[in-house]
Parts: structure tokens; C-alpha cells; sequence
């Protein structure tokens, strides 16, 4: 089963989706696929602010910042497992921005895509968090609308591939799509 | 009238399309279809905010003219940017445009028999 989770900077969705995948998940292994890089402090924090936050939730963090479905190499029995996958922003910024010249928002695209899809078929619930970023109207330049154009068409592509859809608005979940 | 509202890059006219058979329809990119042509499909205004822009651009007052397009044309889907949920731009042009389309987009969706939100490719009818 696949979930994926949307909203806004500060919405609560990290603590919603962590709260969601242990309640489906009940009593089997959790696995937390981080995909941030720290390169300065206020990314470090922001990792420890997380980390403190999965505390006590049973979560084994994978580092993963870009070639998300080998993740899957660092897992025991990913069919009885469930992963939180943390965040489409992160990877597909990784995945773009990672060689010497930014990669075009296709290709980023498939490869995120069809990672996910080794996810979802070799785990037994996959939730996927992703940002709403698409809403402020400001024309950034070309590499960063190439960017958020990338993120669009991963996230409706994700949502056609999930059971279901969540928005978290303050903290509240939203259905967009409902599965059974 | 339908309106169609959502982010940037996240499929509203895909979703918009899902609907009709390709025949059936006339897309019209960031502009209103001019005066003097004879339509028989139903006509989409996409990239209703660019139209909006550019009317400003242009010191006209997109808010009649869109007002009395929609008073000759009743049958019409709009599908706009939702452009709101940023900052404050500081430049007093990016500020008008954002403040304006925002007001025209809430009084189409007054008029409208039907608004949908687009997030992730996913239509949900708000009116």
C-alpha cells in the first residue's frame, strides 16, 4: 500500500506522516528513508530537530539522498517492512542539482518515478512526503522553475500511483484521494 | 462557467481534458478568444492568470473585460494559477497583479456553476 502526504512548509506533515506510518504499520519494522544532505549548520539542525522528533517511534534511519530505490539494499524483509520516505523536495533537488550541469525535469522525473515504484512493490506500506510548493505565483528563474515543474510531475504521477492522497493543512489531514 | 484553480505544474488542464473528447474543445493559451470568431466548442481559457498579467501590463481593467466576455460567453471553463500562498512580493507591480487576480479569481468562482482545486493532478470540487 502506498500514501502519499502533501502540504506546505510547517504544516505538521512530518509528525502526521510518522504518526500514520506507525499506526499502519503496527508491529513491523519501520524504516525512515532521509534524504536531506546537511551542508551547513541550519541543515544539520534541521536534521537533529527530525531525528529527535523520530525518537522513541522505532524508525531505522536510511540515508538515501538520491537513488532512492537501493534503500531497498539495507532492508531485511522489505514485505513485512514499512518506510517513510522523507522528502520528494530533498531527492528530486538531488537528483537535479547533483553533476555539473542541472538535469532536465523528464529524466528527473523517471528516475524518481520508477524508483518509487521498487518501493511500493517490494515493501508492504510505503509513505511518501512531498511539499506544496507550486502556489506562491512568483516566476523564479529558469533552473528553479525547471525544478518546481520536476516536483509537479513527480507528485501527480506519485498520486496516480498511491492508494491514497492526504493534504495536511495546520496540522490536519485533508483526503484528496481515497482508497479502500 | 467552471472555474479551475491549483498550483503551478500540478496537471489542471489534463484534468480539465479527462472530461472531453479532443474535438470538442478550443484551448486558448493566457488569452480570450477574440471577437469576431464564430465558436462552436467549448471554449478553455488556460493560463487565465498570465491573461491577467499581461491586461495589467497594459494599465487595462481585466476585471470588466473579463466580466463582460463571460456575459457574451456563459459556457466557458477558466483554469488559473493559484498564485496566493507565497510571501508579500515586495515590487508594488508583482503585489497588484497577485492582489487583483486573487479578487477577480474570487468573483468568478461566485459566478461559476463549478469550481475545482487541482493538487497533484487530482480535481476536487470545492463549489
Amino acid at each position: 500500500m502506498m500514501t502519499l502526504i502533501i502540504g506546505g512548509s510547517g504544516s505538521g506533515k512530518s509528525a502526521y506522516a510518522e504518526d500514520y506510518l506507525s499506526d499502519i504499520s503496527k508491529n513491523s519494522r519501520k524504516y525512515y528513508l532521509a534524504t536531506m544532505q546537511a551542508f551547513d549548520m541550519e541543515g544539520r539542525m534541521k536534521i537533529e530537530k527530525h531525528r529527535k522528533m523520530r525518537n522513541g517511534k522505532g524508525f531505522h534511519t536510511i540515508e538515501q539522498p538520491m537513488d532512492i530505490d537501493t534503500a531497498l539494499n539495507e532492508m531485511e524483509e522489505p514485505k513485512e517492512s514499512a518506510a517513510l520516505l522523507e522528502c520528494i523536495s530533498n531527492l528530486t533537488a538531488n537528483e537535479m542539482f547533483s553533476g555539473e550541469q542541472a538535469k532536465d525535469s523528464r529524466e528527473v522525473t523517471e528516475k524518481i518515478v520508477n524508483g518509487v515504484k521498487q518501493l511500493k512493490e517490494k515493501l508492504n506500506h510505503l509513505v511518501i512526503v512531498s511539499n506544496n510548493v507550486f502556489e506562491d505565483g512568483i516566476r523564479y528563474d529558469e533552473t528553479t522553475m525547471e525544478y518546481i515543474k520536476a516536483m509537479g510531475m513527480i507528485n501527480e504521477r506519485l498520486a496516480a500511483m498511491a492508494d491514497q492522497v492526504i493534504e495536511v493543512v495546520v496540522g490536519i489531514p485533508v483526503a484528496v484521494k481515497k482508497g479502500n | 462557467m467552471k472555474l479551475v484553480i491549483g498550483g503551478y505544474s500540478q496537471g489542471k488542464l489534463g484534468v480539465v481534458l479527462s472530461n472531453y473528447k479532443e474535438e470538442e474543445v478550443e484551448v486558448f493559451d493566457g488569452l480570450l478568444p477574440p471577437d469576431e470568431e464564430q465558436l462552436t466548442k467549448t471554449v478553455i481559457i488556460n493560463h487565465f492568470h498570465n491573461w491577467v498579467r499581461n491586461r495589467l501590463l497594459q494599465e487595462k481593467k481585466p476585471e470588466a473585460e473579463i466580466e463582460s466576455y463571460l456575459k457574451k460567453h456563459p459556457q466557458t471553463i477558466i483554469i488559473s494559477d493559484e498564485i496566493g500562498n507565497g510571501i508579500v512580493p515586495v515590487d508594488a507591480f508583482e503585489r497588484e497583479y497577485r492582489e487583483r487576480t486573487g479578487r477577480i479569481l474570487v468573483n468568478l468562482a461566485k459566478q461559476a456553476d463549478e469550481v475545482v482545486r487541482v493538487i497533484c493532478g487530482i480535481g476536487q470540487k470545492i463549489k
